[in-house]
């Protein structure tokens, strides 16, 4: 699972990819051959389907109109959220959580006081979060983004709202965090899409400064592969 | 300890193992193709999110062409055992990688020679060779269950 949900995943896409290791027919393809074949899957009876007339005007966008890569334009919230690499998740004061990742060297911060966002807030690239404990999982549901890009190559709007749920678990390999977003987005999605994404306690590791970005002056489009 | 006072005393920090991509790599690189050259190492810049060396590489004319070589980030070199020492300006080295479709003498990084033969390489072949040994396991335990 940890390898496909590298970005994000879903139940569909980790279905199908269990489906595949499970049927003695594939021990002989390459892993990577089958993890394709599931993400595939995954877009087709999974994301796809989601998608509004008018998200899929645009869908998939060209990963060579990506503006992190033209642009060195940090990713908004429906990128940033399943970014690759470390997230450090730490107590700021009594009111609010901070989400570090290692991505763009980006934060969040997460209101745990009960705050509400202020109709006079102007939208944010990360948005506005608020935050609370049900039992072990902390819960954060994210409003006030400006429209962009995400993650499964479509666009959003400003009406994107997310709740996401982090909770641990103990697996052979040591504590995992899992995270669980429901998106909805009256423009772009039809009903919610619900995504998953895992990450390895790594308590050594260390975020290094995001300082070294450079544009690239020339890309190829129609590429298929992200 | 609950995660809610686990947080409350530390960080918690974890890392999404397996990815380089700060952005995507077939919309700059061309994965069909590779390429080498030799050359003396003028720069190596360990940074995020993708370290980089510049090199001066002698073509048969005489002409030095100045090629840069873009590697991952340095989380994912550090969990390979990389540092900002691990290729020194002066050096003599042979690098393969997957050249950029549009921009000329330019690759992505997949192996480098030092003079003396030792190799650096990411740790993505290794972490495949980790996942493939874990499917034989699964591929045993569903025989003997037969």
């Amino acid at each position: 699972m940890g390898r496909l949900c590298t970005f994000f995943c879903t139940d569909t896409g980790i279905d199908r990819l269990n489906a595949l290791l499970d049927d003695p027919a594939n021990d002989a393809r390459p892993f990577s051959q089958l993890q394709t074949e599931a993400t595939k899957y995954e877009t087709d009876r999974y994301i796809r389907p989601r998608l509004t007339a008018a998200a899929l005007k645009t869908y998939p966008l060209d990963p060579a109109d990506d503006p992190g890569l033209l642009r060195c334009e940090p990713w908004g919230l429906a990128k940033q959220m399943i970014a690759p690499h470390q997230l450090e998740i730490r107590r700021r004061g009594a009111d609010r959580v901070e989400l570090h990742y290692g991505e763009w060297d980006a934060h969040r911060t997460v209101y745990m006081d009960g705050r509400k966002r202020l109709a006079s807030q102007p939208p944010s690239r990360l948005g506005y979060s608020v935050g609370h404990w049900e039992g072990e999982a902390l819960v954060v549901e994210t409003s006030g983004v400006t429209k962009g890009q995400t993650q499964w190559r479509s666009e959003h709007s400003d009406q994107l709202h997310v709740v996401e749920r982090f909770t641990r678990a103990a697996s052979p390999k040591g504590d995992t965090l899992l995270l669980t977003a429901t998106v909805t987005d009256p423009w772009s999605l039809k009903e919610p899409l619900v995504i998953k994404k895992i990450w390895s306690w790594s308590p050594t590791s260390q975020i290094a400064p995001y300082d070294a970005c450079e544009p690239v002056i020339a890309v190829k489009k129609g590429t298929s592969e992200p | 300890m609950t995660f809610g006072r686990w947080l409350c005393a530390v960080a918690l920090l974890l890392s999404a193992k397996g990815a380089s991509a700060h952005h995507s790599f077939s919309a700059v690189y061309d994965d069909k193709q590779t390429v080498a050259v030799t050359g003396v190492v003028t720069q190596f810049r360990f940074v995020n999110p993708h370290a980089l060396m510049s090199l001066d590489v002698t073509d048969e004319a005489g002409k030095v062409v100045k090629w840069t070589v873009e590697f991952a980030g340095r989380l994912n070199l550090s969990e390979v055992g990389w540092s900002a020492d691990s290729i020194k300006s002066g050096e003599r080295v042979t690098v393969t990688g997957n050249p950029a479709h549009a921009i000329p003498a330019r690759m992505a990084f997949r192996r480098l020679v030092k003079a003396d033969g030792s190799v650096l390489r990411t740790g993505a072949p290794e972490r495949l060779d980790a996942i493939e040994e874990e499917r034989r396991e699964r591929a045993r335990q569903r025989d003997l269950k037969k």
